[in-house]
């Protein structure tokens, strides 16, 4: 375009500046600097990094995996022994960040349930101790509050001796949390295959019940049926089965307490704080999606003459999830990153265990901030691909 | 009459039915109005409900009653050590001295003590830059604005760290110290008399002529003045060096945040238009680091950055931990900000970029005149809420060994008068987070209710 609008050319003076105002080759021109630029950044940064390396004769390659690390680790979820391989010190951080992110995503969508339905409740009292909830909670730090959860109140627990404790089988201390085990005897795979047929029962149930609804209009009972599935065919096949569970149970001997399961005060601390937190920004999610219903949704439901109960359940919450979903899942992203703050109070999660502790060990910068970023790329991957996939799945289909 | 109502009468005799009762009227509802009306309906409407208003009520009585007792009941204010605090109230209520004591090592850090009137008078300069954005009858509001965002890093520089200034540092300096002088200046001749500084100097003065050109040569002499008194002062300035390991507290927390907060909004603007950019390459650049950065916390990129920058600058640079620190918290927020003006960005309808190129505007123009504010109108209240993740963010640079406010008030515990005394710091410092946070996020509201009235009927 340019080139043909240019009046008579005077010159190869204004034939340049009509090339150059073509927007395809500017266009082109742009993208070369802007290449041209980047990759001399990470040339001069690749350079100065080897030669530093070379200088401080640290090497980069992956082969310190196989390598024992020589250090032993306070928590972990799989089995793992002083002596073991880097390898399997990346995999316990992984798999003790996945215990946290796990046990924080329950409690905080719980908690956040009960917050956000507070927050639209009728009641003025509820409605405003769940927004004071919120707005202090939400507007101090994450880590300040680990930290306190931590310091101000696990460690400052009484020793061992004079534990908490209730029924004889709970005892908190500053040692942590210790709960009754349980050990598997014979016979728990009839309770596992029992508890397995009760899902699976319960799941066809709920879908048929659902089925008859939408093809007669039926309604059947759901909640009662599924409970019942759910927990009558295991306790059943306990019973028959003759306690194939008994309970090791925590002991007092000497300073400290034997048997029993114990959580750490940073695996409480982390996961209260954690789940706290969360809940505001969930409960914040929730009361937004039931608000952005259309009150003429519960008009018509009401006009209708559907109980209150049933136009929540039936009527607003499934409009409601399509907004309530997206970021709530990214809160469980959230959740995940955050789970990084464990460093802070020396919970062994990848960062502590494998950002710091391998890093200082080994010296072997490069590998294993890749392997860190790597993991927390391919956890957020994850998560926006199965994003896109829901939010293509709820799109709303017009004719 | 009478012959009316004998008929009528003589009518109803006639029939076997049971004559019409009206049922006895129904109570009034309750009232809705007044106090006990207002009562009745948002507390005590139903059983349940009033079960939940008691049970609401307890908390609070119960969260305050502990929460006052321990901090101002029982608590004790003057005392040597924890010691004494221990002896005479036990666990049952705060510690308050060692606050006291900490007070500002909490809020300065290490700072020479003789040394701290240069952060106070940085924060003076700074209220006093920002106050002529709230006068009415200052114009030139977006200049200011900018000027702050832009100078005041400058002069703060030097006043946070001193010692010995080179050519390049004194020209930068006085730059900032021109632009505060400018702000004052021009906030002072406009609600006199409406005229810039620069106008207001020329008409002053009454050289430069009639026509434009000749004019603006008097602004930007008057302009210029003002920059080489800025440059005689700065010379004339004199300040010993203060090592950043010294920096701590509060002071250091808003210095980082501060830092990320200006260097992110330019940069977010930035990567959110590359990101959007029709041109391959650079919509692929810019995705990357963007997701790159967002999929990671912050601390790895905090750690990241604390290895891995040594080994990328030339051999024998040194880079502080402070830097280290500033330049990943500035990169990991550019990140989060593209995406929120990205989101910003996508809300514009489309007839909007249409109309800006039908009226001849080009691609920066567009974006900056027509698109941009209205996009970072709309995304107000998600920006502010990106600055408060900042600020609540810039305590992970505790961990990686700096002494910010976090940092400080766990040495308060760890200081030998005062040993195992964390709650009361904790409770202190999570005060000072709460109402920063808090005030943003409520100006915040207010900022945007302001903005949208011209769309309200």
């Amino acid at each position: 375009m340019a080139l043909l609008d240019s009046p008579a050319p005077a010159g190869s003076g204004a034939r340049l500046m009509a090339v150059l105002n073509n927007a395809t080759v500017r266009s082109v021109v742009y993208q070369a600097l802007t290449l041209a630029c980047v990759v001399l950044l990470f040339w001069y940064l690749i350079s100065n990094t080897i030669e530093n390396m070379s200088q401080r004769g640290m090497s980069a390659g992956f082969d310190f995996l196989g390598v024992s690390a020589g250090f032993g680790i306070g928590f972990t979820l799989i089995p793992y022994r002083e002596g073991d391989t880097y390898l399997r010190v990346f995999m316990v951080g992984i798999a003790n960040t996945m215990l946290v992110a796990v046990v924080a995503i329950v409690l905080s969508t719980v908690l956040g349930l009960i917050v956000g339905l507070a927050r639209l409740s009728n009641n003025w009292v509820i409605r405003n101790v769940a927004r004071w909830y919120i707005e202090v909670l939400r507007n101090t730090p994450l880590l300040l509050q680990i930290i306190a959860w931590y310091f101000g109140v696990f460690t400052l627990l009484p020793r061992p001796r004079d534990s908490i404790g209730w029924v004889d089988s709970i005892f908190l201390n500053n040692r942590g949390l210790y709960l009754p085990a349980p050990v598997i005897a014979d016979g728990f795979g009839t309770v596992l295959a029992a508890a397995v047929l009760g899902l699976a029962g319960a799941f066809a149930w709920a879908r048929f019940a659902r089925k008859e609804r939408e093809n007669s209009g039926r309604i059947r009972p759901v909640v009662l049926p599924v409970l019942a599935l759910l927990v009558l065919p295991p306790l059943l096949a306990t019973l028959l089965a003759g306690a194939p569970v008994s309970w090791d149970m925590p002991q007092l001997r000497g300073f400290n307490f034997v048997g029993g399961l114990n959580i750490p005060p940073s695996f409480c601390a982390l996961i209260i704080a954690l789940s706290i937190y969360t809940s505001c920004f969930i409960g914040e999610n929730v009361r937004s999606g039931v608000q952005s219903v259309s009150r003429g949704q519960t008009e018509a439901a009401r006009a209708l003459g559907v109980p209150p109960g049933r136009t929540m359940r039936s009527i607003i919450l499934p409009q409601a999830l399509r907004v309530i979903i997206p970021p709530l899942i990214s809160q469980y992203l959230n959740v995940t990153k955050n789970s990084s703050l464990a460093i802070a109070i020396g919970f062994p999660d990848l960062v502590s265990v494998w950002m710091n502790t391998s890093l200082n060990q080994s010296g072997r910068a490069i590998p294993i901030v890749a392997m860190t970023m790597g993991f927390y790329c391919l956890v957020s991957l994850a998560v926006s691909l199965a994003m896109n996939r829901y939010n293509r799945s709820i799109l709303i289909r017009e004719r | 009459m009478d012959e009316v109502l004998s008929r009528d009468s003589a009518a109803v005799e006639q029939l076997p039915a049971e004559i019409f009762k009206p049922k006895p009227a129904r109570a009034a509802p309750p009232s809705t109005l007044g106090v006990q009306g207002w009562v009745r309906q948002n507390m005590f409407s139903s059983i349940p409900n009033a079960l939940v208003t008691v049970l609401g009520i307890w908390i609070v009585y119960a969260f305050f009653d502990t929460i006052l007792t321990w901090a101002v009941g029982n608590a004790v204010w003057e005392a040597e050590n924890r010691r004494q605090c221990l002896d005479l109230v036990g666990r049952s209520g705060a510690c308050w001295p060692g606050v006291i004591a900490w007070i500002p090592n909490l809020i300065y850090g290490l700072y020479p003590k003789d040394q701290v009137w240069r952060i106070n008078l940085a924060g003076v300069i700074l209220l006093l830059w920002a106050l002529p954005l709230w006068l009415p009858r200052v114009q030139s509001k977006v200049q200011i604005g900018l000027s702050l965002v832009l100078l005041f890093p400058l002069l703060a520089s030097y006043l946070f760290l001193g010692g010995e200034k080179g050519v390049i540092w004194s020209a930068l300096i006085a730059l900032g110290l021109a632009g505060f002088l400018w702000t004052l200046l021009t906030a002072a001749t406009e609600t006199i008399s409406g005229l810039s500084f620069g106008r207001y100097a020329v008409a002053a003065i009454g050289f430069g002529g009639d026509n434009d050109p000749a004019r603006r040569n008097g602004q930007i002499a008057a302009l210029l003045a003002l920059y080489v008194v800025a440059l005689i002062a700065v010379q004339a300035m004199s300040l010993s060096f203060v090592a950043t390991r010294a920096w701590g507290g509060l002071f250091l927390t808003l210095v980082i945040s501060g830092i990320g907060i200006a260097f992110s909004l330019p940069a977010g603007i930035v990567l959110a238009l590359g990101r959007r950019s029709r041109m391959p390459l650079i919509s692929m650049l810019s995705t990357t680091f963007i997701e790159l950065f967002r999929s990671v916390p912050l601390i790895t990129i905090l750690f990241t950055f604390n290895t891995m920058l040594p080994l990328f600058l030339p051999v024998g640079v040194e880079v502080n931990q402070l830097l280290r620190a500033i330049v990943a918290v500035c990169l990991f927020s550019s990140a989060y900000m593209a995406e929120v003006i990205r989101g910003g960005l996508q809300a514009i309808p489309r007839g909007q970029y249409e109309a800006a190129s039908a009226m001849g505007l080009g691609f920066w123009q567009s974006t900056g005149l027509v698109i941009m504010p209205q996009a970072l109108k709309i995304m107000i209240p998600t920006i502010v809420g990106n600055f408060i993740g900042l600020f609540k963010d810039t305590t992970l640079v505790s961990i990686v060994g700096l002494f910010d406010l976090l940092s400080m008030s766990r040495a308060v515990g760890e200081d030998t008068r005062w040993l195992g005394l964390f709650l009361e710091p904790f409770f202190f410092i999570t005060m000072i987070y709460f109402v920063v946070c808090f005030t943003m996020s409520q100006y915040s509201l207010n900022l945007e209710q302001r903005l949208s009235a011209g769309e309200r009927r």
